[in-house]
């Protein structure tokens, strides 16, 4: 377990690196210049190339490079090139919104997803089967904008349920008011993921020989499917809303922008249009982290689950 | 399951019941975009940006609420002002007992020439090139600036109005925060900084102490919607009071269908123009530029993007600007004419002309449109479109024979004039903004013009830079795109709007509710 731990600590370094430097090159190689887009289209180039001296733009690409991979090694982000401020503050400000959309639409998804798939797995190729094979395939492939707007016309616009601008704190009543929309948004796209990923799982398990001897031995259906196959299905599932959690903590950005919500998806695709080298080098580090911490923790869950699993 | 989920959702919509509404002594205002960018007003050149500034911010003078034109320039800081006959020496009155936001104290002649020399400045300042005529701004005392030219400059109150460089900030206050002035600015207007929550909002309360007089709303909260529709739908549920609206004619069309909205189509409009390289192949001869020139139909152009949004172009300087020709020479559209000069410049078959062009949804369904008038006469408009940073880049280096530009300015034409054909304007060099033309045909009256005392002179100057501009076909001025923006009509904003320089609608110490 700990050489295990050691090994994939030291994996997701060699990642973090190579990511640094990628997208290091990466923007760099954008066209489009930071102080021009902070100065505006009435600047003059003499204004510009004074910016791009307190940027620290008009220096060697090498020398940059170096010293931003010892800033990074030092844990020193720099601060926003538009903004002025510590890169580390301004996505600690919205980190938290990511997060709590992501792990409640997810489990949103769960919730819904799981015994939904094992239905129509149970049910296999009969009525119910086909039902959730066609409505997780219409989930899958709706765009998340546009059940945003949906949800938004039909409960903001027409019933008066729920605010439209999803982004209010402090209570619980403003806390719901926040999350349920763009939650249902995002967890009704990862719903019908994990659907369909849990009936693929649960048809296999379920016919594996031990299923069939439990239930020769007389082992009630209910106790079948929900303790002997789905235990055993669990692997992939866990495997999938894993990695299906770094792809939310990526798709949030249009729900982020449709319930006006604050999130990591707007500052990096605000980074981006606004070529703000540092905020979008801070970015890349948390997202890889995030990417590496979910890989990881998938990983010790499946030791959890399934007892033949040696971490090793 | 879907019992559970059903009951979840009215649980949840119980618990939200009776949420929030807007106060009648809040103004919620939607903008379009995603957060802040630097609120500092030398350095601010955003819509959303500058829209905010104008409540935090005073000039030595202002243009009156709603209006433009430099013609209803009044006091606003500088209660009264005086200049030589040869308009280079200017004496502002400063009002007393001017007090700057946050207990920063009362606002004298030293941060009135604090800030002009900060404005200059190309350290701190975007607009360091309008400033570059003053030779000195210092106080004579704690009431009275003075300020000195190099040259005399037309329209130089503009300047130091409440817009761009002309907004007056706090010298303690500036020098204190350094950096973080942006953050947190602090002028002398009636609304002061209050809140600013990243992606979300910036809050302003009433500035009690204005000297205008106290503010009768207590508060402006400054949305950042960056999608259209939840604007719009925001703006529908009641969220929002006033929105900066999606700039198309179907907009305009579907929200003026709601109940109990204003939606107004205002100043100043963007002049969109097709400028044309004229050193490289084709676009070097003459003959391939006229031809251009002669297949754009602005009539239908404005047709297309929508009658009650944006108007016909009347020159290369946008309509309306002190020294716009309104009635100039513009080519007409002559599809035939256009097809005769191409053959004649030796392309009978047609030739091929390469734009990169901006993704903004506005400006690309004109250049697509564009292209299909160049296309009936031969010019096949090749458009590379790339996203909107990548755009200015490219643009700035040349790489656009053909590049589509649509930009408002102060409304002297002196200023269209130097940022987009003045030879000391060309992209690439030293004091380059956005001549993209590389035009030089009009440099003499251009010059002439900025320095001439007389008004008269100096307007014929102007007109005949326009005409020489026209003539040699540097840029194809196409249309004007006005400002769209809707709000709740119990608002009363407490004076006329026709424009806004700062580009939203300017929300003054009388802007109230009336229920």
């Amino acid at each position: 377990m700990t050489a295990f731990l050691i090994r994939r600590i030291a994996f997701a370094f060699v990642t973090l690196f190579s990511v640094l430097t990628l997208v290091f090159v990466i923007v760099r190689i954008l066209p489009g210049d930071p102080a021009q887009l902070i100065l505006g289209d009435q600047a003059s180039r003499e204004a510009i190339e004074a910016m791009h001296v307190r940027l620290g733009l008009d220096q060697p690409i090498l020398l940059q490079y170096a010293s931003f991979l010892g800033n990074a090694l030092r844990g020193d982000w720099g601060v926003s090139m538009m903004t002025g401020q510590p890169v580390l503050a301004e996505v600690l400000n919205v980190l938290p919104w990511t997060i709590e959309l992501t792990l409640v639409s997810l489990a949103l998804g769960i919730a819904i997803g799981v015994p939904l798939g094992v239905w129509a797995a149970v049910r296999r190729n009969r009525l119910a089967d086909y039902i959730v094979r066609i409505a997780s395939l219409a989930g899958l492939s709706f765009p998340a904008f546009v059940s945003a707007i949906i949800l938004l016309f039909l409960f903001a616009i027409e019933l008066r349920w729920f605010p439209v601008i999803s982004a209010h704190k402090g209570s619980l009543q403003a806390w719901t008011q926040s999350i349920t929309l763009p939650a249902i948004s995002l967890g009704l796209n990862s719903a019908a993921y994990i659907t369909r990923v849990t009936r693929s799982a649960m048809l296999e398990v379920l016919s594996e020989d031990y299923v069939r001897t439990a239930r020769a031995k007389g082992v009630p259906q209910r106790i079948v499917v929900w303790r002997h196959a789905l235990r055993n299905a669990l692997i992939p599932i866990i495997t999938v809303a894993g990695l299906y959690l770094s792809t939310l903590i990526g798709n949030s950005v249009l729900t982020e922008i449709v319930f006006s919500r604050p999130g990591l998806g707007k500052l990096i695709v605000g980074a981006l249009n606004q070529r703000d080298y540092t905020m979008l080098e801070g970015m890349m580090v948390i997202y890889t982290l995030a990417v590496v911490v979910v890989n990881l923790l998938s990983d010790l869950a499946y030791g959890l689950v399934d007892p033949r699993v040696k971490l090793a | 399951m879907m019992k559970i989920f059903g009951a979840t959702l009215v649980v949840a919509a119980l618990l939200a019941a009776g949420g929030a509404q807007a106060q009648k002594k809040t103004l919620v205002i939607g903008m379009g975009s995603a957060d802040a960018g630097k609120l500092d007003p030398h350095v601010a050149s955003t819509t959303p940006d500058k829209g905010l500034l104008q409540y935090i911010f005073n000039g030595l003078v202002r243009m009156k609420p709603g209006q433009i034109s430099p013609d209803t320039i009044e006091p606003d800081l500088a209660e009264s002002w005086t200049s030589n006959p040869a308009g280079t020496e200017w004496t502002f009155h400063i009002r007393q007992g001017v007090q700057c936001h946050w207990g920063y104290g009362e606002f004298t002649a030293e941060d009135a020439a604090y800030s002009i020399k900060r404005a200059a400045n190309k350290n701190t300042s975007s607009y360091s090139n309008d400033f570059s005529s003053i030779a000195s701004a210092d106080p004579l005392d704690r009431y009275t600036l003075k300020i000195t030219l190099k040259n005399p400059v037309a329209g130089f109150l503009g300047y130091v109005a409440n817009i761009n460089g002309g907004n007056m900030v706090c010298k303690k206050a500036a020098e204190e925060m350094g950096d973080g002035f942006s953050k947190k600015p602090i002028g002398t207007g009636p609304f002061m900084f209050a809140e600013y929550q990243p992606q979300q909002y910036v809050r302003l309360v009433a500035n009690k102490q204005y000297f205008r007089g106290a503010p009768m709303l207590d508060e402006i909260m400054y949305r950042y919607i960056p999608s259209d529709s939840s604007r719009d739908l925001a703006f529908q549920s009641g969220e929002l009071d006033m929105i900066y609206g999606k700039q198309d004619q179907s907009w305009v069309d579907r929200t003026k269908q709601l109940e109990g909205v204003k939606v107004l189509a205002m100043e100043p409009g963007e002049l969109s123009t097709l400028f044309l390289n004229i050193t490289v192949k084709p676009l070097d001869d003459i003959r391939v530029r006229e031809a251009i020139a002669y297949a754009i139909d602005r009539k239908s152009i404005v047709a297309f993007k929508g009658a009650g949004s944006s108007r016909e172009a009347v020159s290369v300087v946008p309509s309306g600007y002190l020294g716009t020709d309104e009635h100039a020479p513009l080519f007409p559209y002559d599809p035939a004419k256009a097809k005769e000069l191409l053959t004649e410049a030796g392309y009978p078959d047609g030739l091929p002309v390469k734009t990169i062009h901006t993704t903004l949804t506005g400006m690309e369904t004109f250049i697509e449109a564009a292209q299909a008038q160049l296309k009936k006469v031969g010019v096949n408009l090749d458009i590379q479109l790339v996203e909107h940073a990548t755009y200015h880049a490219q643009i700035r280096k040349d790489m656009s024979p053909l590049v589509h530009y649509q930009a408002a300015r102060f409304p002297v034409a002196d200023v269209y004039l130097t940022q987009f054909y003045d030879s000391a304007s060309i992209v690439g060099t030293p004091k380059a903004v956005t001549n993209f033309s590389h035009c030089n045909v009009a440099d003499d009256e251009i010059r002439a013009a900025r320095v001439e005392p007389d008004s008269v002179k100096q307007k014929e100057l102007w007109k005949t830079a326009q005409e020489k501009i026209i003539k040699a076909v540097c840029g194809i001025p196409v249309y004007e795109q006005l400002q769209l923006w809707a709000w709740k009509d119990n608002l009363d904003l407490g004076y006329e709007l026709k424009g806004s320089l700062n580009l939203a609608p300017p929300v003054t110490e009388k802007t109230h509710f009336l229920n």
